[in-house]
């Protein structure tokens, strides 16, 4: 599991790259901290090579949109796939956040 | 402008005391916005200044002997509190009188000077004094001692003042009464906005009471459905024990989220009373469960969101009612915003509540 941070103009992206499962979850959490200092910005979790996600991968993405709330941020997830999305919808994490 | 002995010595006292009215200001500003949180009370502005040296220096030259000392002068510091509505102005002179040492002799409730058929600056001063009780520092012992004014005013009231100082005071010339008539005027149609404003707040509060009252005794078919109906319905709590059939599925935990953006749900549902959407939840939760069971049985899922039985609830209602894929498209579309992907949601989910028997009915 590979999770890739970069800055753009008032935009933070993370690339999630392979399967968000409960091992990968513990490194996942160290590598998404700089966006949880992220204030007033858009975060996009752009999930296009993200395979799979477990629950402990849907409480970051929790802890994510939580922290973002508070910082005046806005949090985007970017091209899920099928699965995911599914995940998603069973969970009723779809209304939690904005899917495009 | 040349100032006499007398008023440069206060002149003086005022620089001397400078920083000792900037941490009069601040403990001031402060103690009004822990007592007004405190209370409850939501106010738009509170707001503090001090009079600059140029302006003291002004009202000096103008009218400087009449005081004896910096003391005699109640507005070097002065503190505005702006309040939403006209009754808040009361609710905040009550919170004031508890707060702070009132100077009453040479405090003014302007509402009660006007006469029956005048109408102007309704506006509420205080000179007050900070009481050691509140806050006391032994290196600045004079801040216990100093006057400063407090005026409470309406939003309303607030604009006429701002606007009637620009107009009166900007030109430097003396207005014509025709005008003070017409600003007169003003003054008089905004006190009676600002009680129909407050009357406003009394009739929704005293809806919401009712409605709350209905909700509790349980009465929902007298309660037409919208965004204040629908949240106290919510606040009773009708789908927690859903929620915590399906949480147990995997002993997730639940994540609270709002749930009002499924009024729009409910009311393109054709529900136009809390009956309507209280017997819907209630004929659908037990197809609702069971889908949630079917879905999340294989997985190991533990976390979800509180909206998962509301959610699986219209999910059924769509599909008994014969909504097919399209029906679920639009919900998602609904909830989630419009997007191609939620095509392939819906025929994802169509298929897997395909094999329920609610389904096969």
């Amino acid at each position: 599991m590979k999770t890739e941070i970069t800055t753009e103009s008032n935009q933070m992206v993370a690339k999630f790259t392979g399967r968000l499962d409960t091992a990968a979850a513990i490194t996942t959490a160290e590598d998404i901290k700089p966006l949880l200092n992220a204030a007033n910005t858009e975060i996009v979790l752009d999930c296009s090579d993200l395979e799979y996600i477990s629950s402990s991968g849907l409480r970051i993405f929790l802890t994510i949109r939580k922290e973002a709330a508070a910082k005046g941020s806005k949090v985007i997830v970017k091209n899920i796939n099928a699965d995911i999305r599914q995940v998603f919808v069973m969970t009723g994490f779809i209304s939690l956040f904005e899917i495009v | 402008m040349e100032l006499d002995l007398h008023c440069q010595f206060i002149l003086e006292e005022y620089l001397e005391l400078l920083p000792t009215f900037n941490k009069l200001k601040d403990v001031v500003l402060s103690s009004l916005r822990n007592a007004c949180k405190s209370n409850g009370l939501e106010v738009t502005t509170i707001e503090g200044r001090i009079k600059t040296e140029k302006s003291l220096s002004g009202k000096l030259a103008l009218k400087g002997s009449k005081y004896a000392d910096l003391s005699d002068i109640t507005d070097i510091f002065g503190a505005r509190i702006v309040t939403y509505y006209t009754d808040d102005v009361d609710r905040v002179a009550a919170i004031i009188e508890q707060t702070f040492d009132i100077d009453w002799d040479n405090s003014v409730d302007k509402r009660r000077l006007h006469q029956l058929d005048s109408f102007g600056y309704n506006s509420l001063h205080y000179i007050c004094r900070m009481p050691t009780k509140l806050y006391s520092d032994p290196d600045c012992p004079r801040l216990n001692t100093i006057p400063f004014e407090l005026q409470i005013r309406t939003t309303l009231q607030h604009a006429w003042a701002a606007i009637n100082h620009d107009i009166g005071y900007k030109t430097g010339v003396e207005i014509p009464s025709r005008y003070l008539r017409q600003m007169n005027r003003l003054a008089g149609m905004l006190e009676l906005a600002d009680d129909e404003f407050s009357r406003i707040r009394t009739e929704i509060n005293d809806y919401r009471r009712r409605v709350q009252q209905l909700v509790q005794s349980g009465k929902l078919e007298d309660i037409l459905l919208d965004g204040d109906t629908f949240n106290s319905y919510l606040q009773t709590k009708p789908l927690d024990m859903l929620n915590k059939q399906i949480a147990a599925i995997n002993q997730a935990e639940i994540q609270e989220v709002p749930l009002n953006n499924y009024l729009s749900v409910f009311k393109f549902f054709g529900c136009k009373t809390l009956r309507d959407v209280n017997d819907l939840i209630t004929s659908n939760s037990e197809d609702a469960y069971r889908l949630a069971r079917h879905q999340l049985g294989s997985t190991d899922i533990d976390i979800l969101s509180s909206s998962i039985g509301l959610q699986d609830i219209c999910i059924v209602f769509i599909l008994r009612h014969g909504g097919g894929k399209l029906g679920l498209k639009l919900l998602f579309d609904e909830l989630n915003g419009e997007s191609s992907q939620n095509q392939i949601l819906a025929d994802m989910t169509f298929e897997q509540a395909s094999i329920l028997p609610f389904m096969q009915k």
